[in-house]
């Protein structure tokens, strides 16, 4: 009796377990999620005829912060770099991410695209491909590709998802300064109102907040922060930080970006872009302290209130100007070369900024 | 004492081990191994009763040289009813409509139309070329993702025949067909029915005539300009009235053989290879019955009479596509409609 109960437990437990093993090795094969249905990958050719091939898993630097934080700076260095090319702002990738993100809101939008068979990870797809498309094919390929819009850093966190082996650099600044510089040299960008001092500082403000919380949530080994006011003051110790953040080796000529305007392998500059004029000169300290006495008195004594991004980021509001650290000699011997007058603008590089207001950007 | 603890043994195992088989039952059917299957499936089956000398394979690679089919017009023009029927056809996937596609081409075309901004892009290196690898990567991903696989995919937003002859430009081999229909029953309709269409005032019938009037004519001058006749234009009425002689030339057209499915696009809905139908969508409840003439001359009667006298200035495009615009209604079973290769 107790025997064959035995038996027949012995059997049921070996057929159930044979039935688990089974199913745990359906379980197992199983990919999970559904896969892309094909990867796209895009084949780019240099001068060289070198290959390059592109895809979301490559690995991808974004740069940005609140116009007129010394971006374009950055990414000129960067550009100096033989294996790094950012390019020009490619204006149209904002107005995707931004479109994209409109979409996802959880409206009745987002549920009548779900309806039509339009889900979110199609969509990620989709933004995912044209995105890779315009940063490796508006430039030079090379071995790390790097995007500049400003306003991408908006959406860091949507992109780290898209593509996993991306990294970004904010560029943080003074932004008493940024705003003196958008309002004196018109640099129009939506939702800043030009006319008034107190409107863009706050606007700054909400700016640089979302962008730093997008960073943080990022996290530190993918996303850093980069002080304009070290960049100019100290170059060459920023960049030794940056390039070893980004995993590329030192180059000495990151620091002589001006040298490797137009070159092959160098920087490309827009002419309908705002701080083309300065990029071409080298990293100086001209624009470091330009805002100091340009703020009406009302919105100096309100500074704190008005921006309080700019004591959470480490410039003291009521100081005209803080210090913001001592410079090196490089940069001394540059500031006073460009004072000097030793870098014009190239013709080739000149002449639509008449054509068309400065900047315009979104 | 040990058979006690080695009998709690085994029965422990074996309800684990149920508890576990149960579970892996239960976790959902892994869903690339169910499409891929469904895939074989259905395609084995296309392929299994059809004498096709050169049985049209689901190709491996989407690119610029896929022949698409784009299927558009002014919305309640019987855009639903054509993919429907498309969609009955074994060969074809159309699917619901995306709406993510017309507003990445009307966002190209707002670029595209500042010559400003055409040459802030150009200068930052995104040249029409790059742009246009970009919008393509982007449409493909949607256009193949978002349905069944097929030999030949298909899509229908209305509006994006608006950007037919850029389409045509990023999909040499695409085929466009532009449905076309008295304009009055359109405007008709999207009133009566309150079907929200950016643009169109939807308490004037005025309005809506004029905005159709624009739209219709900024479809139909591109479908003519199409390069090697790649667009076929069709008239609703046409379709309902002589389904199966529209539905040939239009296959014809297409490069697809003839199949009956198309005529009773009815019987396939919610089916693998079928039509997949959207509760979104506004004109669902009506293409879920098989090809009828029941909207064809709802209009009469309910236009304006102030509209009606002005209908010939207001909406010039309705005689240019063969319409009578002083016929409440004209008759659609005239010969001069039949005439799929309208060239005025």
């Amino acid at each position: 009796m107790r025997l064959s109960v035995k038996r027949a437990a012995v059997l049921l437990l070996t057929l159930f377990g044979a039935c688990t093993l089974t199913t745990l090795y359906q379980v197992l094969i199983c990919p999970g999620k559904a896969p892309r249905r094909y990867m796209r990958s895009i084949l780019v050719r240099n001068s060289n005829q070198t290959q390059y091939r592109y895809n979301q898993n490559t690995p991808m630097v974004f740069v940005g912060g609140v116009p007129r934080s010394g971006t374009t700076l950055m990414r000129a260095m960067l550009d100096a770099h033989p294996d790094i090319r950012c390019g020009e702002e490619t204006r149209v990738i904002p107005r995707i991410l931004s479109l994209r993100q409109g979409w996802g809101r959880q409206t009745e939008e987002r549920w009548a695209l779900e309806d039509e068979g339009v889900s979110q990870e199609m969509l990620d797809a989709a933004t995912t491909a044209f995105l890779l498309e315009i940063i490796a094919r508006h430039g030079e390929p090379a071995p790390l590709l790097c995007n500049k819009d400003p306003f991408t850093l908006k959406s860091a966190v949507y992109l780290s998802r898209i593509f996993p082996n991306s990294k970004f650099l904010l560029m943080l600044r003074d932004g008493r300064a940024s705003v003196h510089s958008m309002i004196s040299r018109r640099v129009t960008i939506t939702g800043f109102n030009l006319s008034s001092y107190r409107n863009c500082l706050t606007k700054w403000s909400n700016a640089i907040e979302v962008m730093l919380s997008q960073c943080m949530a990022v996290g530190q080994s993918r996303c850093m922060t980069v002080r304009y006011e070290d960049l100019v003051l100290q170059p060459r110790a920023t960049m030794q930080g940056v390039l070893h953040f980004l995993n590329s080796p030192w180059h000495e000529g990151v620091l002589h970006h001006e040298e490797a305007i137009g070159q092959p392998g160098g920087v490309s500059l827009s002419r309908t872009e705002c701080s083309t004029d300065q990029v071409i000169k080298p990293v100086n300290l001209e624009a470091l302290t330009r805002w100091v006495g340009h703020i009406p008195a009302d919105v100096q004594q309100d500074m704190e209130s008005i921006a309080p991004m700019l004591r959470r980021l480490g410039y003291n509001p009521n100081a005209n100007p803080p210090d913001y650290g001592q410079p090196d000699p490089e940069v001394i011997n540059n500031t006073q070369r460009v004072l000097r007058g030793d870098f014009k603008t190239p013709t080739s590089l000149k002449g639509w900024a008449q054509v068309s207001p400065k900047g315009g950007r979104n | 004492m040990r058979k006690q603890t080695c009998n709690v043994l085994l029965v422990c195992g074996i309800i684990s081990s149920i508890t576990v088989f149960y579970l892996g039952l239960s976790t959902i059917e892994c869903p690339t191994a169910r499409s891929r299957a469904a895939q074989h499936r259905w395609a084995v089956n296309l392929h299994a009763g059809r004498n096709l000398s050169d049985p049209l394979q689901i190709p491996e690679e989407y690119n610029e040289e896929t022949p698409l089919i784009f299927v558009g017009g002014v919305p309640r023009s019987g855009t639903t009813l054509m993919r429907v029927m498309l969609d009955a056809h074994p060969l074809v996937r159309c699917g619901e409509e995306t709406r993510v596609i017309p507003r990445l081409l009307a966002m190209q075309a707002s670029w595209s139309h500042s010559a400003r901004e055409r040459i802030r892009l150009d200068e930052a290196g995104v040249t029409d070329e790059v742009l246009d690898s970009a919008v393509r990567a982007f449409l493909l991903e949607i256009i193949v993702g978002h349905g069944e696989p097929a030999p030949r995919l298909c899509n229908k937003d209305p509006f994006t025949l608006k950007s037919l002859s850029y389409l045509s430009k990023l999909f040499p081999k695409a085929k466009f067909v532009l449905m076309l229909r008295d304009g009055r029953a359109t405007v008709h309709s999207m009133i009566s029915r309150k079907v929200t269409i950016t643009g169109f005032d939807l308490t004037s019938y005025r309005d809506c005539l004029v905005k159709w009037n624009r739209a219709v004519e900024v479809m139909y001058d591109q479908c003519l300009a199409a390069a090697d006749g790649n667009c076929l234009p069709v008239h609703y009425e046409q379709l309902v009235l002589y389904p199966e002689q529209v539905m040939r030339k239009l296959l014809r057209f297409l490069d697809l053989p003839w199949d009956t499915a198309v005529l009773h696009h009815e019987k396939l809905i919610g089916k693998a290879g079928g039509v997949s139908l959207s509760k979104v969508e506004l004109s669902t409840d009506q293409v879920v019955k098989p090809v009828n003439t029941e909207a064809l001359s709802k209009w009469v009667g309910k236009i304006p009479a102030d509209v009606l006298n002005d209908m010939a200035s207001l909406a010039p495009m309705l005689s240019r596509l063969g319409y009578d615009p002083l016929a409440n209604p004209p008759n659609y079973r005239k010969p001069d409609l039949l005439s799929l290769n309208n060239t005025k």
